[in-house]
Protein backbone atom coordinates (compact mmCIF):
# COMPACT_ATOMS: atom_id res chain seq x y z
CA UNK A 1 0.00 0.00 0.00
CA UNK A 2 2.56 2.52 0.91
CA UNK A 3 4.38 1.72 -2.54
CA UNK A 4 0.35 2.78 -4.06
CA UNK A 5 0.63 6.03 -1.67
CA UNK A 6 3.97 6.96 -2.94
CA UNK A 7 3.28 5.97 -7.18
CA UNK A 8 0.79 8.82 -6.66
CA UNK A 9 2.97 11.14 -4.24
CA UNK A 10 3.93 14.55 -6.75
CA UNK A 11 7.50 13.93 -6.14
CA UNK A 12 7.56 10.38 -7.21
CA UNK A 13 10.98 10.09 -9.08
CA UNK A 14 8.99 8.18 -11.80
CA UNK A 15 6.07 10.48 -12.25
CA UNK A 16 6.62 11.48 -15.59
CA UNK A 17 6.25 7.64 -16.72
CA UNK A 18 3.45 7.09 -14.40
CA UNK A 19 1.07 9.98 -15.70
CA UNK A 20 2.34 9.46 -19.39
CA UNK A 21 1.13 6.06 -19.25
CA UNK A 22 -2.11 6.93 -17.73
CA UNK A 23 -2.69 9.75 -20.54
CA UNK A 24 -2.54 7.23 -23.16
CA UNK A 25 -4.53 4.97 -21.67
CA UNK A 26 -7.28 7.31 -22.02
CA UNK A 27 -6.31 8.33 -25.40
CA UNK A 28 -5.35 5.52 -27.62
CA UNK A 29 -8.78 3.58 -27.01
CA UNK A 30 -10.30 6.63 -28.33
CA UNK A 31 -8.29 6.40 -31.52
CA UNK A 32 -8.19 2.69 -31.46
CA UNK A 33 -12.23 2.68 -31.48
CA UNK A 34 -12.01 3.85 -35.04
CA UNK A 35 -9.38 1.07 -36.01
CA UNK A 36 -11.81 -1.59 -35.01
CA UNK A 37 -15.17 0.14 -36.42
CA UNK A 38 -13.39 0.83 -39.56
CA UNK A 39 -11.53 -2.41 -39.84
CA UNK A 40 -8.02 -1.67 -39.89
CA UNK A 41 -7.42 -3.66 -36.99
CA UNK A 42 -3.86 -4.52 -39.24
CA UNK A 43 -3.09 -1.19 -39.58
CA UNK A 44 -2.94 -0.79 -36.06
CA UNK A 45 -0.10 -3.31 -35.83
CA UNK A 46 2.33 -2.40 -38.89
CA UNK A 47 1.60 1.94 -37.96
CA UNK A 48 3.58 1.46 -34.90
CA UNK A 49 6.04 -0.61 -36.39
CA UNK A 50 6.71 2.07 -39.21
CA UNK A 51 7.08 4.99 -36.41
CA UNK A 52 9.58 2.99 -34.83
CA UNK A 53 11.73 2.62 -38.12
CA UNK A 54 11.67 6.28 -38.25
CA UNK A 55 12.81 6.51 -35.13
CA UNK A 56 15.81 4.26 -35.81
CA UNK A 57 16.39 6.14 -39.22
CA UNK A 58 16.23 9.55 -37.10
CA UNK A 59 19.26 7.72 -34.93
CA UNK A 60 21.09 6.51 -37.35
CA UNK A 61 21.28 9.92 -39.17
CA UNK A 62 22.23 11.21 -35.81
CA UNK A 63 25.04 9.29 -35.52
CA UNK A 64 26.61 9.64 -38.74
CA UNK A 65 26.41 13.26 -37.83
CA UNK A 66 23.49 14.73 -39.28
CA UNK A 67 21.68 16.84 -37.19
CA UNK A 68 18.78 19.30 -38.15
CA UNK A 69 17.91 20.54 -34.63
CA UNK A 70 20.12 22.29 -31.88
CA UNK A 71 22.38 19.63 -30.40
CA UNK A 72 20.65 19.60 -26.66
CA UNK A 73 18.33 16.56 -26.92
CA UNK A 74 18.53 16.36 -30.53
CA UNK A 75 18.42 12.73 -31.52
CA UNK A 76 14.72 12.75 -29.34
CA UNK A 77 13.85 15.86 -31.85
CA UNK A 78 15.28 14.00 -34.73
CA UNK A 79 13.63 10.38 -33.54
CA UNK A 80 10.41 12.39 -32.88
CA UNK A 81 10.46 14.12 -36.15
CA UNK A 82 11.55 10.69 -38.07
CA UNK A 83 8.44 9.07 -36.03
CA UNK A 84 6.28 11.26 -37.25
CA UNK A 85 7.01 11.62 -40.85
CA UNK A 86 7.62 8.23 -41.34
CA UNK A 87 4.25 7.36 -39.82
CA UNK A 88 2.33 10.15 -41.31
CA UNK A 89 3.57 9.06 -44.93
CA UNK A 90 2.74 5.28 -44.18
CA UNK A 91 -0.92 6.06 -42.95
CA UNK A 92 -1.67 8.32 -46.24
CA UNK A 93 -0.19 6.00 -48.77
CA UNK A 94 -2.01 3.23 -47.52
CA UNK A 95 -5.03 5.65 -47.34
CA UNK A 96 -4.63 6.44 -50.97
CA UNK A 97 -3.54 3.22 -52.18
CA UNK A 98 -6.82 1.77 -49.96
CA UNK A 99 -8.81 4.47 -51.79
CA UNK A 100 -7.75 3.93 -55.66
CA UNK A 101 -8.55 -0.20 -54.56
CA UNK A 102 -5.17 -1.26 -55.96
CA UNK A 103 -4.50 -4.62 -54.76
CA UNK A 104 -5.71 -5.98 -51.35
CA UNK A 105 -5.68 -4.68 -48.15
CA UNK A 106 -4.18 -7.32 -46.10
CA UNK A 107 -0.90 -7.80 -48.61
CA UNK A 108 -0.35 -4.14 -48.58
CA UNK A 109 -0.56 -3.64 -44.61
CA UNK A 110 1.50 -6.90 -44.30
CA UNK A 111 4.22 -5.58 -46.76
CA UNK A 112 4.33 -2.21 -44.85
CA UNK A 113 4.59 -4.71 -41.39
CA UNK A 114 7.51 -6.64 -42.33
CA UNK A 115 9.81 -4.00 -44.18
CA UNK A 116 9.61 -1.87 -41.46
CA UNK A 117 10.10 -4.22 -38.81
CA UNK A 118 12.91 -4.89 -40.66
CA UNK A 119 14.13 -1.58 -41.71
CA UNK A 120 13.94 -0.89 -38.06
CA UNK A 121 16.15 -4.03 -37.52
CA UNK A 122 18.79 -2.45 -40.13
CA UNK A 123 18.95 0.80 -38.73
CA UNK A 124 19.92 -0.37 -35.50
CA UNK A 125 22.39 -2.85 -36.77
CA UNK A 126 24.64 -0.19 -38.75
CA UNK A 127 24.11 2.13 -35.25
CA UNK A 128 25.63 1.46 -32.27
CA UNK A 129 24.81 4.41 -30.63
CA UNK A 130 21.12 3.99 -30.72
CA UNK A 131 20.57 0.50 -30.23
CA UNK A 132 20.05 0.42 -26.30
CA UNK A 133 17.42 3.67 -27.10
CA UNK A 134 15.86 1.44 -29.86
CA UNK A 135 15.94 -2.06 -27.58
CA UNK A 136 14.60 -0.46 -25.21
CA UNK A 137 11.89 0.90 -27.10
CA UNK A 138 11.04 -2.39 -28.60
CA UNK A 139 11.08 -4.12 -24.98
CA UNK A 140 8.13 -1.64 -23.69
CA UNK A 141 10.15 -0.30 -20.91
CA UNK A 142 8.30 2.91 -19.60
CA UNK A 143 11.22 3.93 -17.40
CA UNK A 144 12.25 7.29 -17.92
CA UNK A 145 10.45 9.85 -19.80
CA UNK A 146 12.29 13.25 -19.89
CA UNK A 147 10.19 16.59 -18.77
CA UNK A 148 10.40 18.23 -22.10
CA UNK A 149 8.90 14.70 -23.70
CA UNK A 150 6.31 14.38 -21.09
CA UNK A 151 4.72 17.47 -21.41
CA UNK A 152 4.71 17.26 -24.99
CA UNK A 153 3.01 14.21 -25.13
CA UNK A 154 0.77 15.97 -22.46
CA UNK A 155 -0.22 19.03 -24.53
CA UNK A 156 -0.48 16.70 -27.49
CA UNK A 157 -2.65 13.96 -26.18
CA UNK A 158 -4.57 16.67 -24.45
CA UNK A 159 -5.10 18.60 -27.65
CA UNK A 160 -6.07 15.49 -29.51
CA UNK A 161 -8.41 13.84 -26.84
CA UNK A 162 -10.80 17.11 -26.76
CA UNK A 163 -10.86 17.22 -30.42
CA UNK A 164 -12.10 13.58 -30.68
CA UNK A 165 -14.57 14.15 -28.02
CA UNK A 166 -15.67 17.42 -29.38
CA UNK A 167 -16.03 16.40 -33.15
CA UNK A 168 -16.92 12.75 -32.10
CA UNK A 169 -20.22 12.98 -34.27
CA UNK A 170 -18.43 13.68 -37.17
CA UNK A 171 -15.79 11.13 -36.95
CA UNK A 172 -18.50 8.55 -36.14
CA UNK A 173 -20.95 9.40 -39.37
CA UNK A 174 -17.82 9.76 -41.97
CA UNK A 175 -16.78 6.35 -41.00
CA UNK A 176 -19.96 4.83 -40.62
CA UNK A 177 -22.02 6.06 -43.72
CA UNK A 178 -20.24 8.31 -45.65
CA UNK A 179 -22.73 9.27 -48.33
CA UNK A 180 -25.08 9.92 -45.32
CA UNK A 181 -22.42 12.44 -44.35
CA UNK A 182 -22.12 13.92 -48.34
CA UNK A 183 -25.53 14.69 -48.45
CA UNK A 184 -25.61 16.25 -44.95
CA UNK A 185 -22.98 18.65 -46.27
CA UNK A 186 -20.18 17.25 -44.49
CA UNK A 187 -16.67 18.11 -46.40
CA UNK A 188 -15.95 14.04 -45.56
CA UNK A 189 -12.41 14.06 -48.00
CA UNK A 190 -10.86 16.81 -44.65
CA UNK A 191 -12.57 14.80 -41.79
CA UNK A 192 -11.05 11.86 -43.02
CA UNK A 193 -7.60 13.56 -43.36
CA UNK A 194 -8.20 14.87 -39.99
CA UNK A 195 -8.84 11.32 -38.11
CA UNK A 196 -5.93 10.35 -40.20
CA UNK A 197 -3.53 12.71 -38.87
CA UNK A 198 -4.44 12.24 -35.35
CA UNK A 199 -4.47 8.51 -35.94
CA UNK A 200 -0.65 9.25 -36.94
CA UNK A 201 0.26 11.89 -34.35
CA UNK A 202 -1.01 9.86 -31.68
CA UNK A 203 1.49 6.74 -32.62
CA UNK A 204 4.24 8.77 -33.19
CA UNK A 205 4.55 10.34 -30.09
CA UNK A 206 3.02 7.57 -28.30
CA UNK A 207 5.69 4.97 -29.82
CA UNK A 208 7.90 7.82 -28.66
CA UNK A 209 7.32 7.39 -25.08
CA UNK A 210 5.97 4.27 -25.09
CA UNK A 211 7.31 1.83 -27.94
CA UNK A 212 5.22 -0.13 -30.73
CA UNK A 213 4.16 -2.86 -28.91
CA UNK A 214 2.35 -1.57 -25.75
CA UNK A 215 0.83 1.72 -28.34
CA UNK A 216 -0.05 -1.28 -30.64
CA UNK A 217 -1.93 -2.81 -26.93
CA UNK A 218 -3.54 -0.07 -25.97
CA UNK A 219 -4.71 1.23 -29.30
CA UNK A 220 -6.51 -2.13 -29.71
CA UNK A 221 -7.40 -4.30 -27.06
CA UNK A 222 -9.45 -2.11 -24.70
CA UNK A 223 -11.54 -1.38 -27.88
CA UNK A 224 -11.61 -4.38 -28.73
CA UNK A 225 -13.08 -5.63 -25.38
CA UNK A 226 -15.12 -2.83 -24.68
CA UNK A 227 -17.35 -3.50 -27.80
CA UNK A 228 -17.82 -7.31 -26.90
CA UNK A 229 -19.06 -6.30 -23.17
CA UNK A 230 -21.08 -2.70 -24.36
CA UNK A 231 -24.01 -2.11 -26.07
CA UNK A 232 -24.24 1.88 -27.84
CA UNK A 233 -22.13 3.76 -29.36
CA UNK A 234 -21.35 6.01 -25.89
CA UNK A 235 -20.41 3.09 -23.43
CA UNK A 236 -18.54 1.71 -25.99
CA UNK A 237 -16.03 4.72 -25.92
CA UNK A 238 -16.63 5.66 -22.30
CA UNK A 239 -15.49 1.64 -21.30
CA UNK A 240 -12.34 1.69 -24.14
CA UNK A 241 -10.50 4.61 -22.12
CA UNK A 242 -11.39 3.31 -19.02
CA UNK A 243 -10.19 -0.31 -19.47
CA UNK A 244 -7.03 1.53 -20.35
CA UNK A 245 -6.66 3.95 -17.58
CA UNK A 246 -6.95 1.20 -15.29
CA UNK A 247 -4.56 -0.80 -16.84
CA UNK A 248 -2.12 1.64 -17.06
CA UNK A 249 -2.73 2.50 -13.40
CA UNK A 250 -2.33 -1.08 -12.33
CA UNK A 251 0.17 -1.94 -14.75
CA UNK A 252 2.99 0.25 -13.59
CA UNK A 253 1.81 -0.70 -9.64
CA UNK A 254 2.47 -4.31 -10.33
CA UNK A 255 5.74 -3.29 -12.27
CA UNK A 256 7.15 -0.98 -9.43
CA UNK A 257 6.35 -3.88 -6.93
CA UNK A 258 7.77 -6.27 -8.51
CA UNK A 259 10.46 -4.73 -10.54
CA UNK A 260 8.78 -5.92 -13.45
CA UNK A 261 9.12 -4.24 -17.25
CA UNK A 262 6.01 -1.77 -17.68
CA UNK A 263 5.03 -1.77 -20.82
CA UNK A 264 4.29 -5.78 -21.13
CA UNK A 265 2.45 -5.88 -18.04
CA UNK A 266 0.22 -3.56 -19.65
CA UNK A 267 -0.70 -5.70 -21.64
CA UNK A 268 -0.67 -8.78 -20.08
CA UNK A 269 -3.75 -6.76 -18.11
CA UNK A 270 -5.10 -5.88 -21.05
CA UNK A 271 -5.38 -9.62 -22.25
CA UNK A 272 -6.16 -10.81 -18.88
CA UNK A 273 -9.04 -7.92 -19.19
CA UNK A 274 -10.16 -9.22 -22.52
CA UNK A 275 -10.24 -13.03 -21.92
CA UNK A 276 -12.22 -12.44 -18.50
CA UNK A 277 -14.46 -10.15 -20.49
CA UNK A 278 -14.88 -12.83 -23.28
CA UNK A 279 -15.89 -15.71 -20.16
CA UNK A 280 -18.37 -13.46 -18.95
CA UNK A 281 -20.16 -13.12 -22.08
CA UNK A 282 -20.13 -17.00 -22.46
CA UNK A 283 -21.46 -17.37 -18.77
CA UNK A 284 -23.96 -14.54 -19.02
CA UNK A 285 -26.94 -15.41 -21.21
CA UNK A 286 -27.69 -13.11 -24.09
CA UNK A 287 -30.92 -11.88 -23.05
CA UNK A 288 -29.83 -10.56 -19.90
CA UNK A 289 -27.98 -8.17 -21.42
CA UNK A 290 -30.29 -6.52 -23.33
CA UNK B 1 -26.11 25.56 -57.98
CA UNK B 2 -28.88 27.41 -57.00
CA UNK B 3 -31.96 28.31 -58.64
CA UNK B 4 -31.43 29.36 -62.10
CA UNK B 5 -33.95 31.56 -64.52
CA UNK B 6 -36.02 29.13 -66.52
CA UNK B 7 -36.96 26.64 -63.89
CA UNK B 8 -40.35 25.73 -63.07
CA UNK B 9 -41.57 27.48 -60.04
CA UNK B 10 -42.73 24.27 -58.75
CA UNK B 11 -39.85 21.56 -59.24
CA UNK B 12 -36.77 21.84 -56.60
CA UNK B 13 -34.67 19.60 -59.07
CA UNK B 14 -33.69 19.38 -62.58
CA UNK B 15 -31.26 17.57 -63.99
CA UNK B 16 -30.57 19.16 -67.79
CA UNK B 17 -28.73 16.42 -70.43
CA UNK B 18 -26.52 15.01 -67.23
CA UNK B 19 -23.64 12.13 -67.79
CA UNK B 20 -23.33 10.40 -64.95
CA UNK B 21 -20.39 7.75 -63.80
CA UNK B 22 -17.52 6.84 -62.55
CA UNK B 23 -13.54 8.16 -63.03
CA UNK B 24 -14.75 10.46 -66.21
CA UNK B 25 -16.42 6.92 -67.74
CA UNK B 26 -20.24 7.17 -68.18
CA UNK B 27 -22.85 4.80 -67.33
CA UNK B 28 -25.81 6.99 -68.60
CA UNK B 29 -25.79 10.02 -70.76
CA UNK B 30 -28.31 13.00 -71.74
CA UNK B 31 -30.25 12.63 -68.28
CA UNK B 32 -33.34 15.17 -68.73
CA UNK B 33 -36.41 15.34 -65.82
CA UNK B 34 -37.62 17.15 -63.13
CA UNK B 35 -38.57 16.43 -59.91
CA UNK B 36 -41.59 18.50 -58.86
CA UNK B 37 -42.99 19.32 -55.19
CA UNK B 38 -45.12 16.39 -54.21
CA UNK B 39 -43.56 14.18 -56.67
CA UNK B 40 -43.86 10.12 -55.74
CA UNK B 41 -41.30 8.52 -58.20
CA UNK B 42 -40.26 5.17 -58.32
CA UNK B 43 -36.71 4.54 -60.21
CA UNK B 44 -37.06 1.54 -61.77
CA UNK B 45 -34.03 -0.67 -63.64
CA UNK B 46 -31.79 -3.55 -63.43
CA UNK B 47 -29.34 -4.32 -61.52
CA UNK B 48 -25.73 -2.31 -62.66
CA UNK B 49 -27.88 -0.11 -64.66
CA UNK B 50 -27.33 2.94 -62.94
CA UNK B 51 -29.56 3.92 -60.49
CA UNK B 52 -27.62 4.00 -57.61
CA UNK B 53 -25.27 6.41 -59.30
CA UNK B 54 -27.93 8.57 -60.09
CA UNK B 55 -29.16 8.53 -56.75
CA UNK B 56 -25.80 10.12 -55.84
CA UNK B 57 -25.62 12.61 -58.09
CA UNK B 58 -29.08 13.97 -57.01
CA UNK B 59 -27.66 13.76 -53.75
CA UNK B 60 -24.49 15.49 -54.67
CA UNK B 61 -22.64 12.26 -53.90
CA UNK B 62 -20.67 12.20 -57.21
CA UNK B 63 -20.36 14.60 -59.30
CA UNK B 64 -22.20 14.59 -62.38
CA UNK B 65 -19.67 14.34 -65.18
CA UNK B 66 -21.66 16.50 -67.62
CA UNK B 67 -24.43 18.67 -67.87
CA UNK B 68 -26.05 20.28 -64.57
CA UNK B 69 -28.37 19.36 -61.98
CA UNK B 70 -30.32 22.86 -60.59
CA UNK B 71 -31.66 22.71 -56.80
CA UNK B 72 -34.58 25.48 -56.59
CA UNK B 73 -33.40 26.99 -53.44
CA UNK B 74 -36.78 28.45 -52.56
CA UNK B 75 -37.16 26.48 -49.92
CA UNK B 76 -33.91 25.13 -49.58
CA UNK B 77 -33.71 21.53 -50.77
CA UNK B 78 -33.29 19.56 -47.64
CA UNK B 79 -32.05 15.56 -48.23
CA UNK B 80 -33.58 13.01 -46.40
CA UNK B 81 -31.59 10.10 -47.69
CA UNK B 82 -32.11 5.78 -46.80
CA UNK B 83 -29.17 3.79 -48.32
CA UNK B 84 -29.31 0.21 -48.74
CA UNK B 85 -29.49 -1.19 -44.85
CA UNK B 86 -26.41 -3.99 -46.38
CA UNK B 87 -24.32 -1.40 -47.46
CA UNK B 88 -24.04 -0.18 -43.38
CA UNK B 89 -21.64 -2.13 -41.39
CA UNK B 90 -22.95 -3.83 -38.44
CA UNK B 91 -20.04 -3.66 -36.07
CA UNK B 92 -20.77 -0.34 -35.20
CA UNK B 93 -22.18 -0.75 -32.13
CA UNK B 94 -25.15 1.81 -32.87
CA UNK B 95 -29.01 1.54 -31.32
CA UNK B 96 -31.55 1.99 -33.21
CA UNK B 97 -31.62 5.47 -31.04
CA UNK B 98 -27.97 6.22 -32.14
CA UNK B 99 -28.73 5.99 -35.78
CA UNK B 100 -31.47 8.54 -35.54
CA UNK B 101 -30.09 11.04 -33.86
CA UNK B 102 -27.22 10.73 -36.79
CA UNK B 103 -29.81 12.74 -38.83
CA UNK B 104 -29.90 15.53 -36.58
CA UNK B 105 -26.03 15.76 -36.52
CA UNK B 106 -26.19 18.48 -38.91
CA UNK B 107 -28.39 21.06 -36.18
CA UNK B 108 -25.75 19.99 -33.64
CA UNK B 109 -23.21 22.11 -33.10
CA UNK B 110 -19.49 20.97 -32.00
CA UNK B 111 -18.36 20.25 -28.42
CA UNK B 112 -21.82 19.85 -26.84
CA UNK B 113 -24.20 17.31 -25.45
CA UNK B 114 -27.10 16.18 -27.44
CA UNK B 115 -29.65 18.77 -26.88
CA UNK B 116 -33.33 17.67 -25.61
CA UNK B 117 -35.31 18.66 -28.41
CA UNK B 118 -32.90 15.82 -30.70
CA UNK B 119 -33.48 13.22 -28.17
CA UNK B 120 -37.49 14.38 -28.58
CA UNK B 121 -37.36 14.40 -32.45
CA UNK B 122 -35.38 10.95 -32.63
CA UNK B 123 -38.36 9.75 -30.71
CA UNK B 124 -40.90 11.07 -32.61
CA UNK B 125 -39.31 9.66 -35.79
CA UNK B 126 -39.22 6.38 -34.33
CA UNK B 127 -42.61 6.22 -32.92
CA UNK B 128 -44.07 7.98 -36.55
CA UNK B 129 -42.24 4.68 -38.06
CA UNK B 130 -43.37 1.98 -35.04
CA UNK B 131 -39.72 1.78 -33.87
CA UNK B 132 -40.04 3.48 -30.77
CA UNK B 133 -40.10 0.83 -28.28
CA UNK B 134 -36.93 -1.02 -30.02
CA UNK B 135 -34.91 1.43 -29.61
CA UNK B 136 -32.11 0.60 -27.36
CA UNK B 137 -32.15 -2.47 -29.74
CA UNK B 138 -28.94 -2.19 -31.52
CA UNK B 139 -29.32 -1.98 -35.25
CA UNK B 140 -27.50 -5.35 -36.22
CA UNK B 141 -29.89 -6.88 -33.75
CA UNK B 142 -32.80 -5.86 -36.27
CA UNK B 143 -34.45 -7.60 -38.96
CA UNK B 144 -34.27 -5.88 -42.21
CA UNK B 145 -37.98 -4.70 -42.31
CA UNK B 146 -36.85 -3.21 -38.41
CA UNK B 147 -33.43 -1.65 -40.02
CA UNK B 148 -35.54 -0.06 -42.83
CA UNK B 149 -37.66 1.84 -40.98
CA UNK B 150 -35.16 3.21 -38.23
CA UNK B 151 -33.18 4.14 -41.96
CA UNK B 152 -36.24 5.87 -42.52
CA UNK B 153 -36.51 7.55 -39.03
CA UNK B 154 -32.86 8.59 -39.50
CA UNK B 155 -33.66 10.33 -42.87
CA UNK B 156 -37.00 12.07 -41.24
CA UNK B 157 -35.49 13.28 -38.36
CA UNK B 158 -33.15 15.68 -40.81
CA UNK B 159 -36.82 17.50 -41.28
CA UNK B 160 -36.43 16.69 -45.30
CA UNK B 161 -38.93 18.15 -47.97
CA UNK B 162 -37.24 15.13 -50.41
CA UNK B 163 -37.31 11.73 -49.26
CA UNK B 164 -34.63 9.34 -51.18
CA UNK B 165 -34.30 5.21 -50.43
CA UNK B 166 -32.44 3.12 -52.35
CA UNK B 167 -34.00 -0.18 -52.26
CA UNK B 168 -36.01 -0.02 -49.34
CA UNK B 169 -37.91 -3.11 -50.06
CA UNK B 170 -35.27 -5.10 -51.57
CA UNK B 171 -34.28 -8.75 -49.33
CA UNK B 172 -37.22 -8.41 -46.61
CA UNK B 173 -40.33 -10.20 -46.59
CA UNK B 174 -43.69 -9.99 -48.19
CA UNK B 175 -45.39 -8.51 -44.86
CA UNK B 176 -42.61 -5.86 -44.42
CA UNK B 177 -42.83 -4.90 -47.86
CA UNK B 178 -46.30 -4.12 -47.31
CA UNK B 179 -45.48 -2.32 -43.65
CA UNK B 180 -42.94 -0.23 -45.53
CA UNK B 181 -44.57 0.33 -48.13
CA UNK B 182 -47.77 1.92 -46.26
CA UNK B 183 -44.99 3.94 -43.76
CA UNK B 184 -43.76 5.54 -47.26
CA UNK B 185 -47.43 6.55 -48.21
CA UNK B 186 -47.99 7.84 -45.08
CA UNK B 187 -45.09 9.67 -44.82
CA UNK B 188 -45.89 11.22 -48.41
CA UNK B 189 -49.01 12.15 -47.52
CA UNK B 190 -48.87 13.26 -43.79
CA UNK B 191 -45.34 15.26 -44.60
CA UNK B 192 -45.89 16.51 -47.87
CA UNK B 193 -42.78 14.83 -48.74
CA UNK B 194 -41.56 14.32 -52.08
CA UNK B 195 -40.29 10.69 -52.56
CA UNK B 196 -38.18 9.21 -54.51
CA UNK B 197 -37.48 5.09 -54.69
CA UNK B 198 -35.35 2.70 -56.17
CA UNK B 199 -36.23 -0.57 -57.02
CA UNK B 200 -36.04 -3.61 -59.18
CA UNK B 201 -39.18 -4.77 -58.04
CA UNK B 202 -41.64 -3.62 -60.62
CA UNK B 203 -44.69 -5.51 -59.25
CA UNK B 204 -44.39 -3.61 -56.05
CA UNK B 205 -45.11 -0.46 -57.43
CA UNK B 206 -47.77 1.37 -55.17
CA UNK B 207 -50.98 3.25 -57.22
CA UNK B 208 -49.96 6.63 -55.29
CA UNK B 209 -46.68 6.62 -57.51
CA UNK B 210 -47.41 9.62 -59.96
CA UNK B 211 -43.52 9.46 -61.89
CA UNK B 212 -41.43 6.10 -62.81
CA UNK B 213 -38.09 6.61 -63.93
CA UNK B 214 -36.87 3.92 -65.59
CA UNK B 215 -33.59 3.38 -66.86
CA UNK B 216 -33.12 0.67 -69.95
CA UNK B 217 -30.32 0.17 -72.33
CA UNK B 218 -27.94 3.18 -70.80
CA UNK B 219 -31.51 5.60 -71.80
CA UNK B 220 -33.54 6.99 -69.23
CA UNK B 221 -37.15 7.29 -70.01
CA UNK B 222 -39.39 8.99 -67.55
CA UNK B 223 -43.48 8.45 -67.52
CA UNK B 224 -46.32 9.86 -65.79
CA UNK B 225 -48.16 7.43 -63.85
CA UNK B 226 -51.44 9.80 -63.65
Amino acid sequence: MDQLFEIISPNFLLRNSFYAGLVIGLVCPQVGIFFVLRRMLLMGIALPQVSNAGITFAFLLHTLGWHFFPHVESEKAMALTGSIIFTLFAIFLLAILERKGKGFTENRIGLTYAIAGAASILFVSWNPYGHSEAISLLKGEIVTIPDVYFWSTLAIYGVIFIFLTGFHRNFMLISFDNDMAVAMGKKVIVWNILLFLIIGIVISFGVMAVGPMVIFGFLLLPAITAKMITRGIFPFCIISSVIGVFAAFTGFYISYRFDLPTGPIDIALLGIIFFISCLIKIVIPKNRTH
Amino acid sequence: MDKILGMDEKSCIDLKNVSIGYYGIPIIKDVTFSITRGDAIVLLGQNGSGKTTLFKTILRIIPPLQGNVVYNNTPPVRFGYVPQSQSLDEIYPFTALDIVLMGTFGQIKPFSITPKKNRILANQCLMDVGMLESRKKLFSELSGGQKQRVLIARALAASPNILLMDEPITGIDADAIKMIIELIAMLHKKHSLTVMMITHESFNIPSWINKTIQIRNNEVVVENAR
